[in-house]
């Protein structure tokens, strides 16, 4: 039973990143893109077998019983870490995106790709007041 | 997003400004959130170290027990303000320029991944693999009896120095735009 | 006993990174030490090519923290990470001497030093690890770097490039994640050696084959998204324009060719020893390998052609170059076990594409990053690399358009450079699918042979827009007479400079930059007249890659695996 609750709960956290990430707000598509990378650890949790008592800690307590594979668990605390810097800066840099163009639709920002066209002599200038 | 940052780092400067040094601290807060972030912040803490030092093999470990600390930092920021963070809270000498504090959270940082690789690095020295790890038990120490030295802790503590000091740049970075 | 040289590349790339951050308080011995790091990371891979490959090819595993395979993470240092290593340790080293005169004070003190270090661990890592999850963090190391720098200047530009770039590659890394999930619950391991083990018997140890197709074509996206294949090319020319020079030639030079690699080391070594090797089940891929590719040399090609800087130009260029890279992989894929005589060996075919995609890889590396180096240095000193604003340099800067013109022709394949071998190992395994009657390998060809016309098209409207014909109004006004190098001269080139400073620190700067370009210019003359020394570690390291027994009896070896009790955790 367990897994077709988490079978669907997976299809429809894919299906909310899907839709997110496809709207025009770019803060929209950086939620989109956390959902999606949470629930590929969701499905990665899921993938070491749902049966069995906590890896470590009880193991070896409860005598016969089979642990649950830790190692699915040790590879999704990596991918949250990594999710985690990742996702910071995405937010970081729609704030910068905002500053630069003053819109985070992403259709705006496509248009000002057409209108810079003729800007590529500044592309590599360093810009004054930039991040610090 | 970006216009309630904006709102929320001039409402902090503002009252500052007003009301002068003599406060520290921002005003704008209530009461209630003042006195619970007095009685949390030193309960997370304290859950923080806990979290770091049994990592090496229990649930737990240096990134865990630095976001926490982090968080921490966080609720003194949002309900004291920036200021009183930096100057009051960890005393450091940020006066004429913010970027003073974030250059310290920096260096944090650096000590934090200083640590991690020569955790990683020492293990060469003795012909293991990098990464090695070992582990010691000390016995009849007073007091606390039984002990359990791991080498895996150092690295731990890198983690943890390295994540505290990124974050606290995160928040002074961005928390002053 | 383990032997740490292997491990060695990521540890100095570490270290560099971590002293870079040290010694930021003062930005001499920021330099200095970031130069060092480039050249003690050259050095040890020096040392582990000639360990791995020079003396008698080998496959080292190296066991992290003393855990035996697989429940340890392995690293796996054989021929083709040697040859990817040593690719990266040249690009890294002229791009960091480079990088340390290019990119401005500020910036290097803040963090282009220790990304830069970084991302070249990232890569290394990359390169030498024998686990999938591991290759999935390490991947992650080298992105993350990768986008501060392309977001560097961070400037409207570059925020929109970026933005494009960290969104389209943080999906991938959730797919590569699933794929990877996947495979683990199919195959019950992560380690490479273990899994290719597990595919080549699935009845002995109860692998269930028909998923891992599904998995291992996502796996295939993700590398070609990293590699920036058409159909995935989509982050690649704004990023590589926003990114500053010496990144740029990185990007394009080695990060490139890590998805390269990962598709190298997943589907010749690890899939292809599986027992549905010889079916029709996995066929598939080479086909499409080499779609891909095909359509990446005719969609690189003609917007490069189409472009009208200098930067644009060199980046739609490296989507078409890549496409010249995959190509031999999708058409050696497509006949694996034909039979050639390469390199002084019976080799299949397979050998051959992989060994072809390698030499063309590093004639790639050389001068893609040379042409991108050169275009900053034009930045530096003119300003510009529009090519309506440019022109008659050759006159003016000759030993950068000198460099500039044999990376344009190493790059079209002119004898004896590099590029001309890496071409005609292209073309060779093109023509002896076609002579083994494999379907479509004649349009491989024909494509190929388009792209070539190509690449000669947009880079000799390049090299005539920048450096021939009169001198512009622009140039004119920046550079009045021929630069001569420190000291002479001097004023003249500080008005474009974006080092600032007085004129003499400028004029440093510049000789320092030409003679980077002029360096990786001879490597390309000098790889190109010694091509022999390339095309034996390309043959090597194409059978380590295509030899999956070796390379699982290696990570297996009871001899220097570690006892079974590996330390705590």
């Amino acid at each position: 039973m367990t897994q077709w609750i988490l079978a669907g709960v997976l299809g429809v956290l894919f299906t909310l990143g899907t839709y997110l990430v496809l709207r025009r707000d770019v803060v929209r598509v950086v939620w989109g893109v956390t959902i999606i990378s949470q629930s590929a650890n969701v499905y990665l949790v899921t993938m070491g077998g749902l049966a069995g008592v906590a890896p470590i800690g009880r193991f070896g307590e409860e005598g016969a019983a089979t642990p649950t594979d830790p190692l699915v668990q040790a590879l999704v605390l990596t991918a949250i870490v990594i999710g985690f810097g990742t996702t910071a800066l995405a937010l970081v840099l729609t704030y910068r995106v905002y500053e630069e163009h003053g819109t985070i639709d992403v259709y705006d920002l496509g248009r000002g790709l057409v209108d810079g066209a003729d800007d590529a002599d500044r592309d590599r200038g360093p810009v004054e007041g930039g991040e610090r | 997003m970006s216009g309630a940052d904006a709102g929320a780092g001039t409402a902090e400067d503002a009252p500052d400004a007003e009301s002068g040094p003599s406060l520290g601290y921002e005003r704008h807060t209530t009461v209630i959130a003042r006195t619970v972030v007095r009685v949390t912040v030193p309960i997370i803490l304290l859950t923080a170290v806990a979290l770091l030092l049994q990592g090496h093999n229990q649930p737990g470990g240096g990134f865990i027990g630095a976001v926490l600390t982090a968080t921490a930092f966080v609720l003194v920021y949002v309900v004291f303000g920036q200021a009183y963070l930096q100057s009051d809270l960890l005393g450091l000498d940020t006066a004429d320029d913010t970027h003073r504090a974030v250059e310290y959270y920096r260096w944090l940082f650096t000590a934090g991944l200083v640590v991690a690789l020569a955790s990683g690095l020492v293990p060469l020295a003795f012909g293991f693999p990098f990464l090695t790890q070992a582990v010691a038990m000390l016995e009849g120490l007073p007091l606390y009896g039984h002990m359990e030295v791991a080498s895996a802790f150092a690295f731990d503590l890198g983690v943890y120095f390295t994540v505290v000091g990124g974050l606290l740049t995160v928040l002074g970075e961005v928390g002053t735009e | 006993m383990a032997s740490p040289v292997v491990v060695a590349p990521i540890l100095v790339a570490l270290a560099t990174a971590v002293l870079t951050l040290v010694t930021r308080f003062d930005a001499r011995a920021q330099r200095a030490t970031s130069v060092l790091g480039g050249v003690a990371y050259f050095a040890v891979v020096a040392v582990l090519f000639d360990r791995v490959v020079l003396s008698g090819p080998t496959v080292v595993p190296y066991y992290v923290s003393n855990w035996p395979a697989p429940y340890g993470i392995t690293l796996v240092a054989d021929a083709l990470s040697a040859f990817m290593l040593g690719l990266a340790a040249v690009v890294g080293l002229a791009a960091v001497v480079f990088g340390s005169t290019y990119v401005d004070e500020f910036g290097q003190r803040l963090s282009y030093h220790p990304l830069f270090h970084f991302m070249m661990a990232g890569v290394s890592g990359a390169f030498l690890t024998g686990d999938l999850f591991n290759l999935f963090v390490w991947f992650e190391v080298m992105l993350m770097s990768s986008y501060v720098l392309v977001l560097f200047y961070s400037g409207r530009e570059h925020t929109r490039a970026a933005l494009n770039y960290v969104v389209l590659n943080l999906l991938a890394s959730a797919v590569m994640l699933v794929a990877i999930g996947g495979l683990y619950a199919t195959t019950g391991t992560l380690n490479m050696a273990d899994m290719a083990r597990r595919l080549a018997d699935p009845a002995a140890y109860g692998v269930e084959l028909a998923p891992t197709l599904g998995l291992a074509s996502l796996l295939l996206a993700v590398f070609a998204l990293k590699a920036g294949v058409v159909p995935f090319h989509f982050w690649v020319p704004a990023a590589y324009r926003a990114a500053p020079a010496p990144v740029t030639a990185v990007l394009a030079g080695v990060v490139k060719k890590v998805g390269v690699y990962a598709i190298i080391r997943l589907f010749f070594t690890v899939f292809a020893g599986g027992a549905y090797a010889n079916t029709a089940t996995f066929a598939y891929v080479g086909p499409i390998l080499a779609l891909m590719a095909g359509a990446s040399i005719v969609y690189g090609g003609v917007g490069a052609v189409g472009r009208d800087d200098v930067d644009g130009l060199l980046a739609f260029s490296s989507v078409g170059q890549v496409g010249f890279i995959v190509l031999p992989l999708g058409v050696g894929m497509a006949a694996p076990d034909l039979t050639v005589a390469f390199a002084g060996a019976e080799r299949t075919l397979a050998a051959l594409g992989v060994a072809a995609a390698l030499v063309y890889a590093f004639n790639h590396a050389l001068a893609k990053s040379l042409l991108f180096l050169a275009s900053g240095t034009l930045h530096a000193t003119v300003g510009t690399t529009r090519l309506d604003r440019l022109g008659g340099l050759a006159a003016r800067t000759p030993l950068v358009a000198a460099s500039f013109l044999l990376g344009g022709l190493s790059l079209i394949g002119v004898p004896p450079l590099v590029g001309f071998f890496g071409k005609l190992l292209v073309f060779r395994t093109a023509t002896e699918a076609m002579a083994g009657g494999t379907p479509g390998a004649g349009v491989a060809l024909a494509v190929a042979l388009g792209g070539a016309v190509l690449t000669i098209a947009y880079v000799t409207r390049a090299w005539n827009a920048v450096f021939w014909g009169e001198p512009s109004e622009t140039v004119r006004t920046v550079l009045p007479e021929r630069w001569r190098g420190v000291g002479a001269g001097g004023d003249a080139a500080t008005d474009g400079g974006t080092n600032g400073g007085g004129s003499d620190a400028t004029d440093r700067a510049l000789a320092v930059q030409v003679t980077t370009l002029v360096a990786l210019a001879l490597c390309i003359v000098g790889f190109g007249v010694g091509v022999e020394f390339v095309v034996d570690a390309a043959a090597h390291a194409a059978h380590a890659a295509t030899d999956t027994q070796g390379y699982v009896s290696a990570v297996f070896d009871p001899a220097t695996q570690p006892g079974g009790e590996g330390g705590g955790h």
